[in-house]
């Protein structure tokens, strides 16, 4: 479970001062696949960079007790001059986990053959999408966050994708941003929405999406 | 605990395999030029000075005085421009929890510090195979010096990355007070030998201290009048600890 104990996160940017939590309170329950909705710029990017504890609150704790992976979704966090086998083994490494076993599975997942030889910086965006993902598949997350599913690649692996995302929530969980009814109801079983700085949590998912609709 | 220290560990061990890679290139070899470049220029240093004739302020050999202060110059310039972009070319880096700021200036200091141990062993193995110097007579003086300036180059290093980090500006301003080192740390002379008011500003320079302390560790007979060991130690000390204290209480506001 991951747990926010009065959390307030403030975002100061050109002294535009912006609140985007406020004394939050909450805790995502172990076994939850949870949606996160809200509308634009209300922060839930930012939310999902505290989960991951890359952003910490400015004030507040947030605790967490299982293995909550990067959000998903955006590539960042490799290194263009690396090449993708080199940054494979970085990632493995920094969770502890047998670097050949993890390379071997992303040989196969992200279907990069030779290129995956390549330093990153010559990928496509796709490239880059199927390599991370592919890898955050093979580092085994007790929570999975994912920022918006893009199309990642071809029909083909689009499917697989999801195949392979299904088939990880039978161990794991997800947490996700998504504005998409269809991609909510497919993966999760509750949701949160993300409103003025609070939380609100919603049990049956056509609550939440009609205060979705309702509010944002 | 000692999962977080396991954890720690390996960070700082995939982070410091991960810079040599990204500052040589892919190469296997790549990492050979992190050696034999500070290798080429200090010889060449060496060898201009020794074209020009000039005589050993101490010894009988010229290679090994400026050894002794160049390369402890060198290791304490590498880590304080070094780990002054460390935060600013890793951030990228950050979209992994585990792997805080501050590992990534350990890592730089774990890379640089290997580093030099065999650009160390080299040069002087070299000079005495080339008959130019002979064994060190006080090794362990050489080894203190050695982390002294390790020590220091981390707290200059650190204060160097936040400061970096608020304003580009600040490589300017750090050249501005990095410059003149060359001239104030002994290189080409023996300090104890300058006259007293020359002596009472240098000695606030705590690499001079540490260059001394080297020679102590190299020459049998060389007794430095400036040298006071606790100086730089306590120097480096205290930079250390106010630069891990000023990146713990600003970290907030930067990342």
């Amino acid at each position: 479970m991951i747990h926010f104990e009065t959390v307030t996160k403030i975002y100061n940017a050109k002294n535009v001062r912006k609140l985007i939590l406020d004394g939050v309170t909450f805790t995502f329950e172990d076994k939850h696949n949870i949606a996160i909705m809200g509308h634009n710029g209300a922060g839930k990017s930012t939310l999902m960079r505290m989960l991951a504890g890359i952003e910490l609150p400015t004030s507040g704790r947030v605790r967490r007790d299982e293995k909550v992976s990067w959000p998903m979704g955006f590539s960042a966090g490799f290194n263009g001059t690396m090449t993708g086998v080199e940054n494979t083994r970085f990632v493995a490494r920094i969770y502890g986990e047998d670097t050949e076993t993890v390379l071997a599975q992303v040989q196969s997942f992200a279907e990069l053959g030779e290129s995956l030889a390549l330093p990153i910086s010559t990928y496509s965006s796709g490239m880059k999408a199927r390599l991370a993902f592919g890898l955050s598949l093979a580092i085994n997350f007790d929570c999975y966050l994912i920022d918006e599913i893009t199309a990642v690649g071809d029909h083909r692996f689009k499917k697989k994708s999801e195949a392979a995302l299904k088939d990880k929530i039978h161990d794991s969980r997800v947490i996700m941003i998504s504005h998409s009814e269809k991609t909510i109801r497919d993966y999760c079983d509750s949701g949160i929405l993300l409103y003025d700085a609070k939380l609100y949590f919603y049990d049956d998912l056509g609550a939440l999406i009609s205060d979705y609709r309702k509010f944002c | 605990m000692i999962r977080l220290l396991w954890l720690q560990i390996r960070v700082i061990a995939a982070l410091t395999l991960r810079e040599t890679r990204m500052t040589f290139g892919t190469s296997h070899v790549g990492y050979l030029w992190a050696i034999i470049q500070p290798l080429v220029s200090i010889s060449f240093l060496v060898f201009l000075f020794y074209l020009i004739g000039r005589q050993s302020p101490y010894g009988t050999s010229l290679a090994l005085f400026f050894a002794t202060a160049i390369l402890t110059l060198e290791c304490y310039n590498k880590l304080s421009v070094s780990l002054m972009r460390a935060f600013t070319s890793n951030k990228s880096l950050l979209t992994y929890p585990m792997i805080k700021e501050t590992d990534t200036l350990f890592a730089r200091l774990l890379l640089i510090a290997c580093t030099f141990i065999v650009i160390n062993v080299l040069f002087y193995g070299g000079l005495i195979v080339l008959g130019l110097a002979s064994l060190p007579a006080h090794p362990e003086k050489i080894v203190m010096a050695f982390l002294g300036t390790c020590a220091l180059g981390f707290g200059i290093g650190t204060l160097n990355a936040i400061l970096y980090q608020r304003s580009q500006a600040w490589q300017h301003v750090e050249k501005i007070f990095a410059r003149p080192l060359f001239f104030l740390s002994g290189v080409f002379y023996i300090p104890s030998l300058l006259p007293p008011e020359a002596v009472a500003i240098l000695r606030w320079n705590p690499i001079l201290h540490l260059v001394e302390w080297t020679r102590e560790g190299y020459f049998a007979n060389y007794q430095s009048e400036v040298l006071s060991v606790g100086y730089p130690l306590a120097v480096a000390a205290v930079l250390m600890l106010a630069g891990l204290f000023w990146e713990r209480i600003s970290r907030k506001q930067r990342v």
